[in-house]
């Protein structure tokens, strides 16, 4: 309890952090009671085309392209691309933290071997290779959620493995070791709690990524087109550009906002979390 | 979407009033302004880039863009499809339609200087077109020899009489290539299909790729003091709303087809220095059809098949999606071919009611879920308008119960799913009528082009007898009128069996500027060979 309070005086000693932190709550609240306050499929036709916003009482944010309400596409698109978001970064993490605990803890040919498997994803650009992955695997969410995660993992391993090489040199892990103690049981329960902190700050900069890259294979048209994501509706919007920029603007800034309130959160972490910062 | 419609038909009324007015009043004045001007350069934009420059040998569009103002043809065409002597001075057909003799025109010479005679006509269409032309190997099949009795005389001799070939010859489709440069070469890999030379008003210049085409003037050209333009340089330019502030800044002059997003025509059009015009399309008249996989078990019975026609809303397709530049289809072939198209044929209008009567008929209720089946639609990947015709068409049969998933791919994998794998249920996409039903319609319904592997064959896999039966006796009917009533016999017959639904004719259009003149004189429009196009000061 008092490492808790302890964390969020040190958290909160950050304004910026503080509002990253609130602006993520309205934006989680929007996604999670949107749909409900204004119901009804962000895809059926319900007005006339191109009705900008603050126009029509009935569509607050206009119409799109074909007449689609722009609201009803934002609170469902914020369930989409948190949801992409998260289970991306989670799926990702779960990677990378598992191989990077290997190839840290083993060392040798086993640290050999899945660094250089690690390297082969890296020097593949992530946003061609993830577009590489939809084209082939087809276009729905899963596909999407999945390719973001094979894309994205390689950090963390290289974040983890270094973190722990240093840990198990440690006093407390040797002397596990000594007791006898599985090696798994190490792993995951004396060194990757201690590995933790950075992983955590990375995290959420890694749901603000995969939320960015969702949107891109959307806007290029890679997306599921049975799902009406913030991405989505900027590439519906991209052809009318010039006449209706306000369907492209809308999602864009619902994104940057997102993206913001997950790096400010991250900074806030760190800040929290990062042990040299402690007692500035 | 009504505010649209009053713009176009507006504009089409100040067309058909006003400029004959202005003609009248402005008789003389209107005359030494038409004078053609010498020099210049003018600034095209072109999307995606050509693979390579030479139409005989791909027959993208972007590449009949470039190459035709490379190659002449031996003929052009008028917008009734009148043939206009190019390289063919004249010509006669004989009675049984077996033999087409050209006269070819004295004097004409290959951008290398070499002279274009007789051979170089036979060569083009024995060894190039009918071997290496992605629609000549069908277009050309009945064709057995190229006879060349003196330089200036070809007698294409056939088979089997195909009255078709007479609307394939223009510059785009069968361009006359230089026999001395392919004879004996391995004629795919051969460099003068990037840097090619031909008979055209234009001289291939530079090919930078991803950046821009330069074509430079031929001074030999054998029409008269044509061209008029010094140069044309094909800009390369694949965003369109960058290409929609080029036409704006006066960077390019003119662009065509997919040119800007359907969303910017207004502005464009309101634009006082820029002409947005849907002329000169009769020769590449895209139609945009729906496919049934016929394969699949739902759509055995075509009541299943009425149904979901049925639930496409055409004129709010035309609206809202085409932006007023389609027109509500009647049958297969496009209204742009006015000799062969009818609207005598079965009609599905926008009808949910009907659409839900048809489904319980054929043993399709709503079940528990509310749901009668599920289906999936792909649509073709170029362009917004087929994905969002899709996702209407999706709304419209959740209406009635019919759970339809939407299925994006890029480019090739949506051709190896539709025709190589055969792996949908419904297929929305667009193809050209091009000149002739023969050329552009037959590849969809006729049971012999079910083709694995084939883009744009019949992928719904179709097979009638009856149909096949038309189609034959269509191919090789000399009379005009027996062909007409063949064909009218061939929509109604298609929009009963409905296998390949057409939706809506695409009136496509170019933007260009209102300096730019000479251009959309013939049918072969953005396809024509450019050798009027000149510039105003």
């Amino acid at each position: 309890m008092e490492a808790l309070s302890d964390f969020w005086r040190r958290f909160r000693r950050r304004r910026t952090a503080v509002f990253g932190l609130a602006l993520m709550a309205v934006i989680v609240l929007l996604a999670a009671l949107g749909p409900m306050v204004v119901p009804g499929s962000p895809w059926e036709i319900v007005g006339t085309p191109f009705t900008f916003p603050f126009v029509d009482p009935a569509h607050p944010l206009g119409t799109d392209v074909l007449g689609r309400d722009i609201l009803r596409g934002i609170l469902n698109g914020a369930r989409v691309s948190l949801l992409v978001g998260l289970s991306a970064a989670a799926a990702a993490l779960t990677i990378g933290i598992v191989i990077g605990a290997c190839a840290g803890y083993f060392r040798g040919w086993l640290d050999d071997l899945l660094m250089r498997f690690t390297d082969v994803f890296q020097t593949i650009p992530n946003f061609l290779f993830a577009f590489v992955l939809v084209a082939m695997f087809g276009t729905s969410l899963v596909n999407v959620v999945i390719a973001i995660a094979l894309v994205s993992w390689p950090p963390i391993a290289r974040l983890v493995r270094a973190e722990t090489l240093s840990l198990r040199e440690r006093e407390f892990v040797q002397s596990c070791i000594v007791i006898g103690m599985g090696e798994g049981s190490i792993i995951f329960r004396q060194i990757l709690p201690n590995a933790m902190p950075p992983v955590i700050v990375m995290s959420s900069i890694m749901v603000a990524t995969a939320i960015l890259t969702e949107a891109g294979l959307s806007f290029l048209g890679l997306g599921d087109p049975n799902v009406m994501s913030w991405g989505t509706m900027i590439g519906i919007g991209r052809s009318a550009l010039r006449t209706a920029w306000y369907m492209a603007a809308i999602p864009g800034v619902c994104i940057l906002l997102t993206v913001l309130a997950l790096n400010l959160v991250g900074e806030g972490l760190n800040d929290a979390l990062n042990p040299h910062l402690k007692n500035r | 979407m009504k505010i649209k419609n009053i713009g176009l038909t507006r504009r089409g009324l100040a067309r058909s009033l006003v400029v004959p007015f202005a003609v009248l009043a402005l008789g003389p004045l209107a005359t030494a302004h038409a004078e053609p001007v010498h020099g210049g350069s003018m600034t095209m934009s072109l999307d995606p880039q050509p693979s390579i420059l030479v139409s005989a040998l791909n027959s993208s569009s972007p590449v009949y863009v470039v190459s035709s103002k490379i190659f002449d043809g031996l003929v052009s065409y008028d917008e009734n499809f009148n043939l206009i002597p190019r390289l063919a001075e004249s010509w006669e057909v004989s009675d049984d339609g077996l033999t087409i003799t050209f006269h070819l025109r004295e004097g004409v010479t290959f951008h290398d200087g070499e002279p274009m005679t007789s051979e170089d006509v036979a060569y083009t269409f024995m060894e190039i077109l009918k071997q290496r032309h992605p629609r000549g190997k069908s277009t050309f099949q009945f064709l057995e020899a190229v006879e060349t009795p003196d330089d200036l005389t070809a007698v294409f001799k056939f088979s089997t009489a195909s009255p078709y070939v007479m609307r394939a010859l223009a510059g785009a489709e069968s361009p006359i290539m230089p026999k001395h440069v392919y004879d004996g070469t391995d004629v795919m890999k051969n460099p003068a299909n990037t840097a090619p030379i031909g008979t055209g008003p234009f001289k291939f210049g530079e090919y930078e790729r991803g950046s821009h085409i330069i074509l430079t003037r031929n001074e030999n050209y054998w029409d008269g003091d044509k061209p008029y333009l010094d140069q044309l340089v094909i800009r390369l330019i694949s965003d369109s709303a960058s290409r929609a502030a080029a036409l704006e800044s006066g960077e390019v002059q003119y662009g065509a087809q997919y040119v800007i997003p359907l969303s910017d025509v207004a502005r464009m059009d309101a634009n006082p220095q820029l002409e947005v015009s849907t002329d000169g399309w009769g020769y590449n008249t895209s139609v945009n059809y729906m496919d049934f996989n016929l394969r699949r078990d739902q759509w055995q019975d075509v009541r299943v098949r009425q149904a979901i026609v049925h639930a496409i809303d055409k004129d709010f397709l035309v609206d809202n999606v085409w932006h007023g530049f389609a027109t509500p289809a009647d049958g297969p072939i496009t209204n742009r071919q006015a000799d062969f198209h009818t609207t005598d044929v079965p009609h599905y209008d926008f009808d949910l009611d009907k659409a839900a009567a048809l489904l319980d008929e054929a043993g399709y209720p709503v079940k528990e879920d509310g749901k009668r089946f599920s289906m999936t639609i792909d649509y073709s990947p170029s362009g917004d308008t087929y994905s969002q015709t899709a996702e209407i068409l999706k709304q419209n049969l959740a209406k009635i119960g019919v759970e339809a998933t939407l299925r994006a791919a890029d480019g090739p994998t949506y051709v190896r799913r539709i025709w190589t794998d055969n792996d949908f249920d419904v297929n929305i996409f667009a193809a050209s009528n091009i000149a002739d039903p023969v050329i552009g319609l037959h590849r969809f319904y006729w049971s012999d082009n079910i083709k694995k592997g084939v883009a744009y064959s019949n992928g719904a896999g179709y097979a009638s007898e009856e149909m096949d039966e038309i189609l034959e006796a269509a191919q090789v009917e000399v009379n005009l009128e027996k062909r007409k009533e063949l064909y009218k016999k061939m929509q109604q017959l298609a929009m009963t069996d409905l296998s390949t639904y057409p939706i809506v004719y695409i009136n496509w259009f170019s933007v260009y500027d209102k300096s730019v003149k000479g251009l959309n004189q013939t049918a072969l429009g953005v396809y024509e060979n450019f050798a009027n196009v000149y510039l105003e000061d």
